[in-house]
């Protein structure tokens, strides 16, 4: 629901991803409902989630398998 | 009648007249009483607007969470739409980040509608110029409030905003929905325009 120009904006400013990598994620989400936007530790994956929350985008984190 | 937003120099501009700008400030305002921790949140006297009793009312399909735990049962379900779940498969974390980040976020949030509905006040005349920082600020505020707006709509996912379409046209046109869904519309529109125009061809920082 959420509109492919602002998550790519988001990805873009929030993460400073050029733009075909911002819009490559934002493609990702709105085709297969999910993408790795970020990878970290878990303080900077939280810290990564609570920031997408702020920009009203469901995002969650998770140890890698 | 509202033109989209483009660049000018560093400020994004477009039209809007007082009324639309009405209904968008409007539907900030609800979406910053959903949003506004509850112990920071003025009590605020019912306006009496049409708005209000729309949006408290509307429910098109909702189900409401499949296992709401139960300190968040009596929750408006738009605040689990703003602040979803962080972590699948694991409630106790998932809980946990809740409990650190709910507070700051949602004093965020309203900070940011607040920001927004400035921002839009701003207007001279039909004439709509934000800066970047307005401008961010309105395209995150305009997300907060179709969130809320699409939960009311009962509105998860592309499908269903597609049937929504189809059920409008079934409905009276006095119909709540109607209405809601229109300005619905309305703000995806403006965001859409916002957005495209704050990426322009480059990248936008």
């Amino acid at each position: 629901v959420n509109l492919m120009s602002y998550v790519t904006y988001v990805f873009e400013t929030y993460f400073g991803y050029p733009r075909n990598k911002a819009e490559k994620l934002m493609l990702d989400v709105h085709t297969k409902g999910k993408a790795v936007v970020s990878h970290g530790s878990r303080e900077e994956m939280e810290r990564d989630t609570e920031a997408m929350h702020g920009f009203g985008l469901w995002a969650t984190f998770e140890k890698d398998a | 009648m509202a033109r989209a937003f483009r660049r000018k120099g560093q400020r994004f501009v477009a039209k809007f007249d007082p009324m639309e700008r009405e209904v968008v400030t409007d539907i900030l305002e609800q979406t910053r009483k959903i949003v506004a921790p509850a112990d920071t949140g003025k009590p605020e006297a019912s306006t009496g607007d049409e708005f209000d009793q729309i949006v408290a009312s509307i429910s098109v399909g909702r189900d409401g969470p499949a296992d709401p735990p139960e300190d968040l049962a009596d929750r408006d379900p738009a605040l689990d739409r703003l602040l979803p779940v962080a972590h699948r498969g694991d409630e106790k974390v998932a809980a946990e980040f809740r409990r650190l980040t709910e507070h700051d976020l949602r004093d965020r949030k309203a900070a940011n509608l607040t920001a927004a509905i400035e921002a839009l006040r701003g207007a001279t005349g039909d004439h709509l110029a934000l800066t970047k920082e307005q401008a961010g600020a309105v395209a995150v505020a305009l997300t907060d409030a179709r969130l809320v707006l699409g939960e009311r709509l009962g509105l998860r996912t592309d499908e269903d905003a597609q049937s929504l379409e189809l059920m409008v046209r079934t409905l009276d046109p006095e119909d709540p929905v109607v209405y809601a869904a229109s300005i619905y519309d309305f703000l995806t529109w403006m965001q859409e325009s916002l957005t495209t125009a704050m990426l322009g061809r480059g990248r936008f920082r």
